[in-house]
């Protein structure tokens, strides 16, 4: 872990890049690949440039390294109903050898992607003609091996598994285990165990569904192996709790290992508190001793020892709290934003509205603001943070909560494994920050 | 006592407002590229449920007050709690958005102003918002603006709405209506066309129309019986039965789910004579008058 990783520091851009609408954002295991999904389907993997890594004043650079169309749309004749082509999350596996693999899904199937190198090819066939035609064997005297040649990298992506019709529901989330052998995935109602190796079948690990569907009061909405313990993932649910589970227990994990929930505030109650409490994303610590998740108005960590509150909570943007029916009434309520750690856990970082993302300080308690845009993104210009004025006279620099853009929203936010290298998806761009290195 | 009484007419057009937004966005679900999405569908009838819980009880207080309708006592036994965490099958009241057109241009209660802090209103307790008689305080326990200090309110139960009241929204007028034992009245947004409501609501909002265009066939299985396509008659009600094919259900839209998903229309395991008697609704002609029912959607 860089020793530089301490605090929020200061950002600067390094890659801004247009994209289609981005869906999700995944740095792979050693930082050096970061794939993006997009809606139209397709992933975008950069790679970091590592050449001078070591050196002083060290400014990486990420590069497209690899472009493919994962999904396509498709339509479900039987249920006469359309299949979105978004992806909806990519996870890389640990590398093995010398290719990259990634499982990336949208609503309804997860696919396994090798992305490999090639930089050699053979030639000195004797079979074929100048035209490309084969020659006649009877013409062919000798035996000539070809023999490779060095050629322009190319980087391929190739399917190697299709796990498809397992899910009634959109899924939500994909998650690999520590075991480097299964994965699970989870939609609305259900989650799914797999074998990387076994597309015929999964297990159905956790069933939520009533009997009765009219008895439904709470949906799946992420879930996660825990990074070491390949027996323990955890679930969220659209009621704001999170529930441990291990599979050691019982073939199906209806049942819970532990049960984590904060009680309501009362004096908060409104029309919308059931919306505000769902979690939208759920992150385990690199560590593995604490979860972080993410509800409409805050971040939450919680330690895996205590099951009645989290131990941490950040308020991302507590001045929307009052804007709850115009944001009910747009939509804006239902936005699923996503969260994530740094290399050490010191620091949770998130979106926001306007282009906003928002990182917090656990050991400091600081936290910051910093916008994501092309007017503020000069190159080698250190991000300033910005501030909401929430009510009240405005400051110079504030920004009031009513000219807040609320179609420019940042869902997807990853963090470097080990560099304090950020990526940041706006509606259309791609930003990749890197902290400023003194 | 009237700024009172107008901070929680807003409070009631609030909820009204809500409820006619969700019904919009369920409906548009069923349009929406790649299925419903189930997640989304659920959160929003918990917004149905709370504006609806939240509106019940104060027009409940309204129709107290009137003395007008036979079927008040009826109406204010005591239920059981309504849970939020209740089943979808509860929510099984016909329930109708009450949208008189008269608008408000502010989303929020009374309670939430521009600057976020509360409306400074005086504290209202059940027997100053609805005129009860002491011994019915303890059902309206603390009224439910979000004005008052006591937000358990939201443990009030809903006061019986479920066999006997029906709110519709007719597409067409924008009318909304109560119906509550077959007995049509005016709710308590209607009364507010005194004059002396009617200052309350100086700013009006452009309403937004573009939504009401709706299949007469349209209604949200799960939740509620065949919408009516007409005005009942007596004699209509003993053929109805015969109009619920449970084919033709299960063909309507299932709202909820992923979409289309059969699984999710459970009217197969539904007693549907049973619903459709629970919900008669035997509505009074001269009440209707001008009124068509050709196009409404009946929510819940």
């Amino acid at each position: 872990i860089n020793p530089g990783l301490v605090g929020i520091t200061e950002w600067f851009l390094i890659v801004l890049r247009i994209a289609d609408i981005i869906s999700t954002v995944e740095f792979n295991h050693t930082g050096e690949l970061l794939a993006t999904g997009d809606k139209g389907g397709r992933v975008v993997i950069f790679q970091q440039e590592i050449e001078n890594k070591n050196l002083p004043q060290f400014r990486s650079e990420y590069n497209v390294y690899s472009t493919f169309q994962s999904h396509e749309p498709e339509f479900d004749y039987l249920k006469s109903l359309e299949i979105e082509e978004k992806i909806n999350k990519i996870r890389w596996l640990p590398q093995k050898n010398a290719a990259q693999f990634l499982l990336s899904t949208n609503d309804k199937t997860i696919k396994l992607w090798k992305i490999s190198e090639r930089d050699k090819r053979p030639e000195g066939y004797n079979l074929k003609e100048e035209d490309g035609r084969y020659k006649d064997p009877n013409t062919i005297t000798s035996l000539r091996v070809p023999v490779l040649i060095p050629m322009d990298l190319m980087v391929e992506a190739s399917p190697r598994r299709v796990f498809a019709n397992a899910h009634t529901y959109h899924i939500n989330s994909i998650s690999v285990n520590s075991d480097d052998e299964t994965y699970l995935s989870a939609d609305d109602l259900r989650i799914n165990l797999w074998h990387l190796e076994i597309t015929d079948r999964s297990f159905n690990i956790v069933d939520i569904k009533p009997a009765n569907m009219e008895e439904l009061t709470e949906v799946i909405t992420a879930a996660e192996f825990h990074p070491h313990q390949c027996n323990t993932f955890v679930y969220s649910s659209s009621k704001g709790t999170l529930r441990l589970c291990d599979m050691r227990a019982s073939a199906l994990c209806d049942k819970h290992s532990k049960l984590f929930e904060e009680p309501e505030d009362p004096s908060n109650r409104s029309f919308f508190s059931e919306i505000i409490s769902s979690i939208s994303d759920v992150k385990f610590s690199h560590n593995g001793r604490y979860m972080m998740t993410r509800d409409y108005l805050s971040v939450k960590i919680w330690d895996l020892n205590m099951e009645n509150r989290p131990v941490e909570t950040y308020q991302v943007h507590e001045y929307l709290r009052s804007k709850l029916c115009s944001l009910y009434e747009n939509d804006c309520i239902f936005d699923k934003f996503e969260c994530c750690w740094n290399g050490n856990d010191s620091v949770v970082m998130t979106g926001s509205y306007n282009n906003f993302f928002r990182m917090f300080d656990r050991g400091q308690r600081r936290d910051v603001t910093l916008e994501a845009s092309r007017e503020n993104s000069k190159p080698m210009q250190v991000l300033k943070p910005r501030k909401v004025c929430a009510g009240g006279k405005r400051k110079k620099d504030e920004i009031s909560v009513d000219s807040l853009d609320f179609n420019k929203k940042i869902l997807h936010t990853a963090w470097h494994p080990q560099d304090n290298i950020i990526a940041v998806a706006t509606t259309n761009n791609l930003y990749i920050f890197q902290d400023k290195v003194n | 006592a009237q700024n009172t009484f107008s901070e929680m007419m807003e409070c009631v057009f609030d909820a009204q407002n809500l409820i006619s937004i969700s019904l919009r966005k369920i409906q548009s679900s069923r349009t929406q590229r790649g299925g419903i999405k189930l997640h989304k569908n659920l959160l929003v009838t918990y917004v149905l449920r709370n504006a609806r819980q939240f509106y019940m009880s104060k027009n409940l207080s309204q129709t107290q007050r009137t003395h007008h309708y036979e079927d008040v006592s009826a109406v204010r036994e005591r239920q059981d709690y309504f849970e939020l965490t209740g089943s979808l099958t509860e929510l099984g009241d016909d329930f109708y958005c009450n949208f008189t057109g008269v608008e408000s241009d502010t989303w929020h209660c009374g309670a939430h102003q521009p600057n976020g802090q509360p409306a400074e209103v005086p504290h209202q307790d059940a027997s100053a918002c609805a005129m009860l008689s002491p011994s019915d305080s303890d059902l309206m326990v603390s009224e439910a603006c979000w004005s008052c200090a006591d937000k358990s309110s939201w443990e009030l139960p809903i006061l019986n709405a479920q066999a006997n009241q029906k709110t519709v929204l007719d597409l067409d007028t924008h009318v909304v209506t109560t119906v509550t034992n077959g007995y049509f009245h005016s709710d308590c947004c209607a009364q507010s066309k005194q004059p002396q409501g009617a200052q309350c609501y100086t700013k009006k909002r452009k309403m937004d129309t573009s939504y009401h265009i709706v299949d007469p066939e349209f209604y949200l299985p799960d939740f509620g019986p065949v919408p009516f396509k007409r005005m009942r008659t007596d004699e209509d009600l003993h053929s109805d039965s015969d109009q619920l094919d449970s084919t033709n259900i299960s063909n309507l839209i299932s709202v909820l789910g992923s979409g289309g998903l059969s699984e999710f229309v459970s009217w197969q395991q539904t007693d549907l004579e049973q619903i459709f008697a629970a919900q008669t609704i035997c509505l009074k002609h001269t009440l209707l008058t001008g009124s068509g029912w050709t196009r409404a959607i009946e929510a819940f």
